[in-house]
């Protein structure tokens, strides 16, 4: 996922135009990538480390890894764990910015700092992200590290790349007590906790996620529609709640609410995920033990 | 081939469903939005085979199989559910549920449930 937030940012600051970036997503080899990208990437080597290693490997047949130990740059482990990350997305959009020439290393490199400086995170937070494990990506966009919105929100963003969308990717969290929206279709759950989890969007946004799980078309956001998002809601609780279940934590899931006019959600405080998806921004909302309501408006 | 009844809801889980018992061979022969118009197109329609979402509006798929049994204590019930929902379908499977689905559908486990279900005596 970070490689779409990633690209993102690259673009919204001028760095790529739109059409560059499509090119890099239709062109991130899902092969191996080379393990010098990754070594600068990761702060284990320099970019002239890498090159002098290359250099070295020119002409003979030995690997980056063996070279680079030789030399004395990497230890084992430090090979071992770069290899691990050899089929990230974040490595292979690296991979392909650099082979189609719009990006050399050292420039990526300095990027990457860039967007860690401009989005504030720290050194263990952009581990997170590049990991690619979405449970640790979706921590660092969470406002709080409390244990179960993070575990719902990290179901709810897998089974959505799972199910919906692999390259959609999710933007910083927010706590509210009013959100505005024009299509909202939620579940409410009871029992050791009361839960609510819900998808909201403006105009069409809900659109080809309700198409994606339904494999079908509609011709608005309408009921129908709203009743393909509530049912992929059904998934994410059901799996939700037997996570938990196993802790000894029991919910009960009720029949979903669908609006197919504009709500206002209230409550002392809720969370809101924005999910990007499709070139839409659509809005996971989830509420945990918070009395949040649903009006109609007008 | 048999005679379906599907109880849900969700128009997006019955359509999804008719697919798969169409794709089967069977026919399905009504199509209920909550537990109560399940049990009385139970009664109208005989099915060898029924459906049943258990989190409904109106009444819930625990007690409209149950409904359903006073009517006919051989009714064969196939419970839906999201996963999860494990001690719902721990207490519909102790009620006399023939057996269950998970939500999202896999189709080849769908297919072989019901003709489980169908096959039993």
């Amino acid at each position: 996922m970070f490689d779409r937030i990633f690209g993102e940012y690259l673009c919204t600051n001028g760095h790529l135009t739109r059409e560059k970036l499509d090119r890099i997503f239709e062109n991130e080899n899902r092969d191996f990538n080379r393990l010098g990208v990754i070594a600068v990437s990761e702060k284990l080597m320099t970019v002239e480390q890498t090159e002098e290693v290359n250099h070295k490997q020119t002409g003979s047949d030995r690997r980056f890894g063996d070279i680079a130990i030789e030399m004395g740059y990497l230890t084992q482990t430090q090979l071992d764990s770069l290899l691990k990350l050899q089929g990230n997305s974040f490595f292979h959009f690296l991979q392909a910015a650099i082979d189609l020439g719009y990006f050399n290393l050292e420039q990526l490199d300095e990027l990457t700092g860039q967007f860690q400086e401009d989005s504030g995170l720290s050194h263990s937070e952009m581990d997170a992200l590049v990991s690619g494990d979405v449970m640790r990506v979706v921590n660092v966009y969470l406002p709080h590290q409390d244990r179960l919105y993070g575990r719902l929100c990290g179901i709810a963003v897998r089974t959505f790349l799972r199910l919906i969308d692999s390259r959609a990717y999710i933007e910083r969290a927010f706590l509210t007590g009013n959100f505005d929206t024009e299509r909202f279709a939620c579940q409410r759950s009871y029992g050791t906790h009361s839960i609510l989890s819900g998808f909201a969007g403006n105009g069409d946004s809900l659109m080809s996620m309700a198409e994606s799980f339904a494999a079908d078309k509609f011709e608005a956001v309408d009921l129908d529609a709203l009743d393909s998002v509530a049912e992929f809601i059904n998934c994410i609780d059901g799996l939700f709640s037997t996570e938990i279940y196993s802790e000894g934590v029991d919910v009960d899931m009720t029949p979903p609410m669908l609006y197919d006019r504009p709500v206002t959600l209230t409550g002392p405080q809720f969370c809101v995920v924005p999910i990007v998806t499709q070139g839409n921004r659509i809005f996971f909302v989830m509420s945990l033990d918070s009395a949040i309501m649903v009006k109609e408006k007008g | 081939m048999a005679n379906v009844l599907i109880v849900d809801d969700s128009r997006t889980s019955r359509r999804i469903l008719r697919g798969i018992i169409e794709g089967m061979g069977h026919t399905v022969c009504g199509e209920a939005v909550n537990g109560e118009e399940g049990v009385r197109l139970y009664e109208e329609l005989r099915p060898e085979l029924v459906t049943m979402d258990i989190t409904m509006p109106v009444m819930d798929g625990l007690t409209s199989m149950q409904k359903i049994h006073e009517i006919d204590r051989a009714a064969k019930v196939v419970m839906v559910t999201a996963v999860g929902q494990r001690n719902k379908v721990v207490e519909c499977i102790k009620e006399g549920a023939s057996d269950y689905v998970t939500k999202p559908y896999e189709v080849s486990d769908v297919e072989k449930v019901i003709e489980k279900v169908l096959s039993k005596e």
